[in-house]
């Protein structure tokens, strides 16, 4: 039974890790489904840990520190849209501006409040919400029923998005301004207004997915704690061909990565720790070897539409 | 060209070059005012703060120092940025980069520590870039090979970089003594030579500024030069009229990868003497942030790498005396480049 | 009679460049309305402005008498305005139904309900005889069922005027008579249609009325019964251009035989044999070519958009891989040359699709005209160039190419279509080369820069230089051409010697039918 236990328990934690995967991938493809390539994850979830922290901690409840960690990713979202859907500027520029900006700004907003110190304030974890009868199921409830909630949501946004994307109207039209958008243009789709909503609902996923990290596993912000899951979902946009329920079985391959190189971590013993931290940068390497083979990128992905540019 | 000419023609110059300043000028400006009203809500006494800021470079011959030694990997990781740029890639990799770049000078330093500094020096440099390169290789054959987006394994190839100087710093060549993970020092051979003694400024300022001299003339002036550029302008159309891109994608990433491998063997062989583990700082962002205000252009980058410089030692200045977070002229930095950016877009209307 | 639209004063600039001058247009109910004029000429411009694509600078309009502000192609659709784009605007991954449903109202967007849209397409392609597959990806269709598409999605809309940018491009003569017969059916019914084009022969054929534009100003409108045809050329050249000279308006039969017809050398320059291009997914774009081209010949390869032209222009400068076959020039086998070594040996080349192909936006005029010579004298002295000669023949190329731009420093971004062509031209016609593709040269010339590109081409083949000429203008390749390669799905279908050119053959043959069947 020991080993069953065993599994239980990282399949537990695989689900755990999960959440910041699959938000902050969903949000960098459904931007990028309007052309939008977003590539400040790495900032957006940064401020959103920053933020989401501290509104937590000074307002007393996670449920506020979502909400404006949410809020702040929707500012940077705009910003790009601003940029890059309107005034026309190099996604990648403007992105990587964003992430700079991100970068600075969660660690001032923390030294601004919280001064520096070598006792930062502590925030509560987000707790489990067993959903009731389910949960009991052997094996399979612990694991998929006795969540916190956002593990729930991610589950859920995962199919919504699917639904949306390949049965709507509305996602047909979404999928189509990051295909040609010109064509889109002349029928009537308003492209710009589908990539401002897109970005800015992208980028609040990217904000809630850095603001879920101090709520599970640090109760406080440092300025390594994303450690580069914000990079790492936009391979994982690729491994998941651009694709909602793709890219919710390929968090699944990520966070179970991130679970047992800390594990093995843990138990010690066979390699340098150093190894095991590198193991899922460089899983992720080779993961990019065959998605880049079969993902099948917008056709428009990171090139900003101009209704009057004349010659194409 | 006759003499009227030839003076219409430098005025013309001189003309451009001032309105070409002014969008500058305009964005430190705004940045300052916008940072300004931050810090003035924060409690501080802003003028001051400025006065510190853009001063301590040059008010003491320690600051000009100082602002020097920031200087070196500054300018080398913004071109170690734009040179890939040139190329149309973006290489996010440069602290990696400069990390095996700088194990690489440590293992050569350390291991042969007694040759003499002639054999030794080169020899240490030499393994800094070709550490640096071969770092930047693996995302440039991936490219090559499968397509794989550079921005992603460059980033990516950063933080296996950190365990392994980690690994380095603290099993291989461990100080007992420091606190820090740290290595023993390296031998005298392969430590860069002295500009001046006190303060101490090694000669890693003026390699570095050769460095950007012939990436400058590389770009501007060669043939291969200027095929990256068209590779970087259109890699499509570069193709089509015989430039193999490919190879030039590569080229352009590896060749940076070696000069960010530069910058951490100049901070091994220079002000450090030892490898230590975070000796990468920000040079990395800041490095991206001077390319990307310089807009590529090679001509600027030393002049913004500079101006950066004297932000980052006045704003160290600034905490130490007045208490503002140093992570406020990131704030700062970054305004400029957005306000550099936007003054693109109103020049464009 | 009833006026159905009219465009009053309508002024649109794209920087420095005037592309209308207070064009005013009145069109009638009922009535196919053809809008006549060369390249750069602003019809296109104009109508981008009726559908709402481009925003006008002046000018109204009116449609069934009341003034409409139009902002967007949602408001041209909004009042009953469609057009049918030249270059398809289509989703290439989305099917047919997909294609033509995409933005239009429904009751409620979070659901998809394409069967019944896919019943309503159907209804339409009857009652308009134009056939679709509605299931089927729009990408994998012929480019014959594509522009149906592309009219579908305007009548799905229930549209009452009709715009068509250059409808003919990518049909064949049987197939524009089927598109014609189409019109006049959409007429009958009610609808108004507006028809652009730069061909003589179509509004002839098809239109009740004609409006000429020439340099952004309507010239004249007239009805078609009144009108000669003589009237309606010259009002599309002005005064710029003597018809009588004009190579572009000769009669070919006697004008160029005397002029340009030399005798070709039998001895070929290039052979290209049982050349097979293959796709990685198996997909064969090149079948068994054979062909040959002799010095002073200009060899044409006629055929509808999209049948290969692109692949073999490329599997010549080494830009596709070839699978089989082989490529000689001069007897040299050059199957395996990199396009690097093709250019040194003397081939140039114009690709067609300039912008993406061709075109360095982020470069300066003088970069961008050196592109494929910056290994070679004068350019270069080994390993650095020498930027004082680029500019000076820089210079020199602006002048004689006449490509309108402040000086070699411009920025390429800042040239209009017209003159990025040209500089594609001047790079290939620059330097003496012995053997030239171009395809699809006079695409976006107004007519004189066309009459400049024919004589170059002659004169290429006076000089005995041998060129391949691909195009999708079969009056063009009727024009210059010594013999004319068909080619339909990547195979040479037929060769046609100059006494055998005729336009209903050609057309046949472009559908796949083989010489003589």
């Amino acid at each position: 039974m020991e080993g069953l236990e065993v599994f239980e328990n990282l399949a537990e934690l695989v689900m755990l890790a999960l959440v910041p995967y699959v938000l902050a991938s969903q949000g960098t493809m459904i931007a990028g489904r309007t052309g939008i390539f977003n590539v400040a994850q790495e900032g957006i979830m940064l401020v959103g840990a920053s933020i989401g922290f501290l509104a937590a901690f000074l307002l007393g409840s996670l449920w506020y520190g979502l909400l404006i960690a949410a809020l702040a990713g929707g500012l940077f979202g705009l910003i790009l849209a601003y940029f890059t859907a309107t005034l026309k500027m190099d996604q990648f520029v403007i992105g990587l501006a964003l992430f700079f900006t991100g970068l600075g700004f969660s660690t001032l907003a923390f030294k601004v409040v919280v001064g520096v110190t070598l006792q930062p304030p502590l925030i509560p974890t987000l707790q489990a919400v067993p959903i009731p009868l389910l949960h009991r199921i052997p094996i399979l409830g612990p694991i998929l029923f006795e969540q916190n909630v956002l593990v729930y949501f991610s589950i859920i946004l995962s199919l919504l998005l699917y639904y949306f994307l390949f049965h709507t109207r509305r996602g047909l039209e979404l999928r189509a301004v990051g295909e040609n958008p010109k064509a889109a243009d002349s029928l009537g789709v308003p492209v710009a207004r589908l990539q401002y909503a897109t970005t800015i609902f992208g980028s609040m996923l990217m904000g809630l997915a850095g603001a879920y990290l101090p709520m599970v596993y640090s109760s406080t912000f440092t300025e390594g704690i994303v450690q580069g899951r914000g990079w790492l979902a936009i391979a994982l946009t690729f491994f998941g061909g651009w694709r909602p329920d793709f890219i919710f079985l390929g968090a699944l391959f990520f966070a179970a990565v991130e679970v047992l190189a800390l594990r093995v971590q843990v138990a010690g013993g066979i390699l340098p720790y150093q190894f095991l931290l590198t193991l899922p940068y460089i899983t992720t390497i080779l993961v990019m070897i065959f998605a880049f083979r079969w993902a099948r990128v917008p056709a428009f992905l990171g090139m900003n539409y101009d209704r009057e540019q004349r010659s194409l | 060209m006759s003499e009227v000419a030839h003076t219409s023609h430098v005025r013309d110059r001189t003309e451009l070059l001032i309105r070409n300043l002014i969008p500058y000028l305009i964005a430190v400006l705004a940045s300052f005012a916008a940072a300004g009203v931050f810090i003035a809500i924060m409690g501080f006494d802003v003028l001051a703060a400025y006065e510190t800021i853009l001063l301590t470079s040059f008010s003491s011959a320690n600051g000009f120092v100082q602002t020097l030694l920031k200087f070196v990997p500054l300018l080398l990781q913004a071109l170690a940025f734009t040179v890939p740029l040139a190329a149309g890639k973006f290489n996010i990799g440069g602290e990696g980069q400069l990390i095996v770049g700088a194990i690489g000078t440590a293992a050569v330093g350390i291991m042969l520590a007694d040759l003499p500094a002639i054999v030794l020096l080169p020899m240490a440099l030499g393994a800094g870039i070709v550490f640096g390169a071969l770092w930047a290789a693996i995302p440039a054959w991936l490219l090559y090979r499968f397509g794989i987006n550079e921005i992603l394994t460059t980033v990516l190839m950063n933080f296996v970089a950190f365990s392994l100087i980690d690994f380095v710093a603290t099993e291989i060549w461990r100080d007992p003594a420091a606190g820090h993970p740290t290595t023993v020092p390296i031998g005298a051979g392969a430590q860069l030579p002295l500009l001046l003694s006190n303060p101490r400024l090694h000669i890693g300022v003026v390699v570095a500024l050769l460095i950007a001299l012939a990436v400058y003339v590389f770009t501007d002036r060669t043939t291969a030069g200027y095929e990256m550029i068209a590779t970087g302008a259109n890699p499509r159309a570069a193709r089509v009229f015989g430039i193999s891109v490919k190879r030039m994608f590569s080229f352009s990433l590896i060749l940076g990868g070696a000069i960010a491998g530069l910058s951490g063997a100049i901070e091994v062989a220079g002000p450090h003497r030892r490898l230590i583990e975070g000796l990468q700082s920000n040079f990395l962002l800041l490095g991206i942030i001077i390319g990307l205000i310089a807009k590529g252009n090679h001509k600027a980058v030393p002049f913004v790498a500079f101006f950066i410089a004297v932000l980052e030692v006045g704003a160290s200045a600034t905490q130490r005396s007045l208490g503002v977070p140093g992570e406020m002229i990131f704030i700062i930095e970054a305004l400029i480049l957005l306000f550099i950016l936007f003054s693109d877009v109103v020049r464009r209307r | 009679m009833d006026t159905i639209l009219e465009m009053r004063g309508v002024r649109k600039s794209f920087g420095d460049v005037v592309a209308l001058k207070d064009v005013s247009l009145a069109v009638n109910r009922r009535e196919i309305h053809g809008l006549l004029g060369g390249n750069g000429a602003g019809k296109t411009t104009l109508m981008n402005i009726l559908y709402g694509l481009y925003e006008p600078d002046a000018g109204e309009i009116v449609v069934d008498g009341k003034a409409i502000e139009i902002d967007s192609p949602r408001d041209a659709i909004t009042h009953g305005i469609g057009m049918v784009h030249q270059h398809f605007l289509q989703v290439d991954s989305f099917t047919v139904t997909e294609n033509v449903v995409l933005g239009s109202s429904v009751e409620n967007p979070f659901a998809l309900n394409l069967e019944q849209a896919a019943q309503r397409i159907e209804e339409l392609s009857r009652q308009f005889g134009l056939e679709v597959p509605p299931d089927a990806v729009v990408g994998a269709l012929s480019m014959g069922v594509r522009q149906r598409v592309e009219i579908l999605k305007a009548l799905y809309r229930g549209v009452d005027i009709l715009i068509l940018d250059e409808p003919t491009t990518n049909l064949t003569p049987q197939q524009v008579e089927d598109l014609f017969r189409s019109l006049r059916v959409m007429v009958e019914k009610g609808l108004s249609v507006i028809f652009i084009t730069h061909k003589l022969r179509e509004v002839l054929a098809a239109c009740d009325r004609v409006s000429v534009l020439r340099h952004g100003q309507k010239v004249l409108t007239v009805d078609r019964e009144e009108v000669t045809p003589e009237a309606l050329v010259q009002a599309m050249v002005g005064d710029e251009l003597d018809v009588e000279e004009s190579l572009l308006f000769s009669d070919r039969s006697d004008t160029l035989a005397g002029r340009a017809r030399t005798q070709a050398v039998a001895h070929p320059l290039v052979s290209v044999d049982a050349l097979s291009v293959v796709a990685d997914e198996g997909h064969v774009l090149l079948d068994n070519c054979t062909f040959d081209i002799c010095d002073g010949e200009i060899f044409g390869v006629a055929g509808i958009a999209g049948n290969g032209q692109q692949v073999l222009a490329e599997a010549l400068m080494g830009l596709k891989p070839v699978s089989s076959g082989k490529i000689a020039i001069a007897g040299e086998s050059v199957t395996d040359c990199e396009t690097r070594e093709l250019l040194a040996m003397g081939v140039s080349y114009v690709p067609e699709n300039r912008l993406s192909d061709g075109f360095l936006p982020r470069a300066n005029v003088a970069q961008n005209l050196i592109l494929g010579m910056q290994r070679r004298p004068p350019y270069s002295r080994g390993l650095f160039l020498d930027w004082k000669q680029v500019f000076a023949e820089a210079q020199t190329l602006i002048r004689r190419f006449n490509i309108k731009t402040q000086g070699p420093e411009e920025m390429g971004a800042n040239l209009s279509g017209g003159n990025i062509q040209r500089v594609m031209l001047a790079r290939a016609f620059a330097h003496p080369s012995r053997f030239l593709i171009v395809h699809n040269p006079t695409q976006g010339l107004d007519i004189p820069s066309a009459e400049f590109v024919y004589s170059l081409l002659l004169e290429r083949k006076k000089e005995g230089a041998a060129t391949l000429l691909i195009s999708e203008d079969e009056d063009e390749l009727f024009l210059l051409c010594d013999r004319i390669a068909v080619i339909y799905q990547g195979e040479i279908v037929g060769i046609l010697e100059r006494a055998e050119f005729d336009p209903y053959q050609l057309g046949k043959m472009m559908t796949g039918v083989r010489a003589g069947e």
